[in-house]
């Protein structure tokens, strides 16, 4: 048996002797993993958040937001060469980290990254900004006066190790908007972040003291409130409940950002029910529900389908079913633990129970399948699945009936993977905004949100920003206070 | 069909009072248990089915298709009609919003010995009876809970005249459990206090609150059951008993933590809690099993897995059940490691558990 080990964390200005380590344990008995992990003294804790800051104003803010996009599509340039050392040891480490099947990760995540080149950067930053140099200089507005985008000097970050690959995105939004840094990585998946920061480094030394990733126990208070009470902004993903005790923790002149809870679900209309659409987009909605095993805010838990077409909701159900059984095939099911077969099982022995009592549920498949695909010939309100690859297929008479059956889970939705044609596109946009709904995209797209997208229906960069306005007033006295006179 | 329970009743008392069975007598009584209920619970019947397991084709009582708990909530899993059961005992209902698992008993003469027959073996050993006082509602004030229905049966059966409830309509009876515990400390007399695992809690909070602590004389012991379920202050295994035995002056080795089921009509013991946790074991009409909850094969031991039951006290429902419960198994008997809580919170996906959380509030 192989004992692999990875340092995490990055932490400048400290030497890894002075720093206290706490180690994370992966893998099963054929292959593990530790990680290193670096906790601050209270002590370095200030020397960090000071020279972060310290840095933030004298680096990265000199820098133009064209310098910053540059430099982080070098990074990603270097984390999508499969033969690159950085690459080779995320390959390497996050299959035994995650669980997840080695294959699958190297794909999605390589695909995770284009997001992140240089075109995508200034569509992403376009997106916000109507005029991205707001966040160099001063731009002059249209109605008077001048307007800069000035990025918090501190962001913390909090994330969550749910999705490989993860904090990539709040880490690059901070960045864009000049932001300095210091990210908390997830026990579940403190790799990538701290990768990521020392090619960045690497590439742009002037961003050396600009970022630090870190890590503390959940219950070492002390540290996250005196951070907290030193940012800007915290931004933080996780369990409602988790996010509950943050916010307890973030002083009221902290900008609170949580992305929480999700649930996200897909819908196929009669328009893409033919025998040859059919087939397509169930095995498009398969690899949305394999991609991160259903652990995404994105991925989806139910599926409604319209009636009325060649192909009926239940021969969908039977289809995506064979489509699960093939990816099973390709890309194994993560090595689940007993609490999460457990809650599998008992999911599925409750709709065979149902079963038993009427006919209008199925469940289709094996009990030995790595997958679960319920059918339901009746409606069924929206209700999370158990995850790792357990999914509903619910048939409706039309996809306007399924608004009334996320009611309840208002708060949660996000989003949709939508297969309809364009006269009722817009319609059934119209409707899934109205009851809640952030994201509509294609299934097959659910896993891979569009470079801009709205996180959650908000702002990824103009909420890390503060709008600095010059009012015209301002410029009139100026004008009047000239050492020359006209 | 029609049928008569009373034939199968009478052999399993019969085989309940034995000393000691073998692997194929106990094979046989279950086999014999699993023709009956395949039979006679139509539920079953039909999931069998479905399972591919039939009394045709099953020859070993671990092939036994195990009933998830949850079944219980959905399925009336009864070979008596139910409005010819005597008794029906209902889950606390904690983890399904208001559904309530229902456990139908046509008579309680089985669950009753299979009580008495445990409890004398594991808790009373050489004494016939002992003073017991009662931290739990009566069975008038929760006439669907088999818990109040077990502690009006250790009272009856085990405790002595002066034995009695210190839980009325308006909570704990501080003060009568303060004067009994006292009177015991003056006379020497042991006695037993008994009660779910919070009502225990409440009970030390409210005796420490006046500065109150007991040394309860040599044989006295404590008992408690269900764990906290939101009741009471969550407190870790092990600093529970060390606050017990601190506060009542009863050493761990005689805390006793009972492990039972509505579900089950057999309850499950530890031999004291000097170390946590501690191994349960059952009587010889019991056996569990730690499994793989998808592929249903046996783990190894050492290895964490969900606990099947195989009860054959459970005449009238089904003998094997699946529970929630994650444990390893021992030489003894097995290890239980708490709940499963599925799947947990790794991140933003809302997953069932939260959900349900989340609808509760």
């Amino acid at each position: 048996m192989s004992i692999l080990r990875f340092t995490a964390g990055y932490v400048p200005g400290i030497s890894q002797e002075e720093l206290a380590w706490h180690t994370l344990e992966y893998g099963d008995k054929d292959s593990r993993l530790e990680v290193r992990v670096p906790i601050l003294m209270p002590a370095q804790m200030l020397v960090v958040t000071q020279s972060v800051k310290n840095a933030c104003n004298a680096q990265i803010k000199t820098m133009d937001v064209s310098e910053i996009v540059r430099v982080i599509d070098q990074a990603i340039l270097r984390l999508l060469d499969v033969n690159n050392e950085d690459r080779k040891r995320i390959d390497t480490l996050l299959p035994i980290a995650t669980g997840m099947d080695s294959t699958m990760l190297r794909h999605n995540f390589s695909q995770y990254l284009q997001t992140f080149r240089a075109l995508q950067l200034h569509r992403f930053i376009a997106e916000d900004f109507s005029n991205p140099k707001m966040l160099d200089e001063f731009q002059p507005r249209i109605t008077g006066g001048w307007t800069k985008a000035v990025g918090a000097e501190l962001i913390t970050h909090i994330w969550a190790g749910n999705v490989p690959g993860l904090p990539l995105w709040s880490l690059i939004s901070g960045l864009l908007v000049k932001s300095g840094t210091i990210g908390k990585v997830s026990s579940a998946e403190p790799i990538c972040a701290s990768i990521f920061a020392k090619v960045l480094v690497d590439i742009e030394p002037r961003l050396a003291d600009c970022l630090s990733i870190i890590w503390w126990p959940n219950e070492d208070t002390n540290t996250s409130i005196h951070l907290f009470q030193q940012s800007d902004i915290v931004l933080a993903y996780g369990g409602n409940m988790a996010l509950a005790a943050v916010q307890a923790q973030v002083p009221v002149t902290t900008r609170f950002l949580p992305h929480g809870h999700k649930l996200s679900f897909g819908m196929v209309s009669a328009s893409a029910l033919s025998v040859v659409r059919a087939k397509h987009i169930a095995a498009h909605a398969a690899l949305d529900i394999v991609r991160y095993e259903q652990q995404g805010c994105y991925s989806p838990q139910m599926f409604y389908v319209e009636r009325g077409a060649q192909v009926s909701p239940q021969e969908f159900a039977q289809t995506l079913c064979g489509e699960m059984a093939a990816l099973a095939h390709k890309y194994p099911r993560s090595s689940l633990s007993i609490e999460e077969a457990s809650h599998i099982a008992s999911w599925r022995e409750s709709h065979e129970f149902a079963m038993l009592q009427s006919p209008a549920v199925q469940v289709l498949g094996d009990k030995k399948d790595a997958f679960v695909v319920v059918y339901s010939d009746v409606p069924v309100s929206l209700n999370p699945s158990p995850l790792n690859r357990c999914v509903t297929v619910v048939a409706v008479d039309s996809l306007l009936d399924v608004m009334p059956l996320l009611k309840d889970q208002r708060s949660y939705l996000q989003t949709v993977g939508l297969a309809t044609d364009p006269e009722t596109l817009l319609a059934l946009g119209d409707a899934l905004a109205q009851a809640g709904v952030t994201r509509i995209c294609a299934i097959g797209e659910m896993t891979s949100p569009a470079a801009g997208w709205h996180h959650d229906g908000r702002f990824s960069l103009s909420d890390l920003v503060n709008m600095v306005d010059i009012e015209a007033s301002t410029e009139v006295t100026a004008n009047q206070l000239t050492d020359y006179e006209l | 069909m029609a049928h008569d329970a009373s034939s199968i009743e009478e052999e399993l008392m019969a085989f309940l009072h034995l000393q000691e069975v073998d692997d194929s007598a106990f094979n046989a009584m279950a086999l014999r248990l699993f023709k009956y209920q395949a039979q006679f619970n139509l539920p079953f019947q039909r999931f069998c089915q479905m399972r591919g397991k039939t009394p045709l084709t099953v020859t070993h009582w671990h092939d036994i298709p195990a009933v998830p708990i949850n079944a219980f909530k959905d399925l009336d899993l009864t070979c008596t009609p139910t409005q010819n059961c005597e008794r029906v005992f209902m889950t606390s209902g904690t983890t399904r919003g208001d559904i309530k698992g229902r456990h139908y008993h046509p008579s309680l003469l089985v669950y009753d010995t299979s009580m008495r027959l445990n409890f004398q073996q594991h808790l009373m050993q050489k004494l016939p009876k002992i003073r017991m006082g009662i931290l739990f509602p009566t069975v008038d004030m929760m006439p669907n809970s088999s818990l109040a229905h077990y502690l009006n049966l250790s009272l009856k059966h085990f405790g002595t005249q002066d034995s009695s409830y210190f839980m009325g309509p308006s909570g704990l009876d501080t003060q009568g459990l303060s004067l009994a515990l006292k009177e015991a400390q003056q006379t020497g007399e042991p006695i037993a206090l008994m009660g779910a695992s919070y009502s225990l809690v409440h009970a030390m909070d409210a005796l420490n609150a006046t500065g109150l602590n007991f040394k309860l004389p040599t044989s006295s012991w404590l008992f408690d059951t269900g764990g906290f379920k939101g009741q009471s202050r969550e407190i870790e295994a092990n600093s529970f008993y060390e606050q017990l035995s601190n506060t009542f002056g009863v050493p761990r080795s005689h805390c006793f933590n009972m492990y039972g089921m509505t579900e089950l009509s057999t309850q499950l013991y530890d031999a004291g809690n000097n170390t946590t946790p501690s191994v349960k074991r059952g009587p010889h009409w019991l056996r569990t099993r730690v499994i793989d909850p998808i592929s249903g094969q046996e783990m190894s031991q050492g290895e964490r897995g969900i606990l099947a039951h195989t009860d054959l006290a459970n005449y009238n429902s089904v003998t094997t059940i699946l529970t929630e419960d994650v444990g390893i198994a021992t030489d003894e008997g097995f290890v239980l490691l708490g709940r499963a809580q599925g799947s947990q919170a790794k991140g933003c996906s809302l997953a069932v558990d939260e959900f349900l959380q989340a609808a509760r509030i």
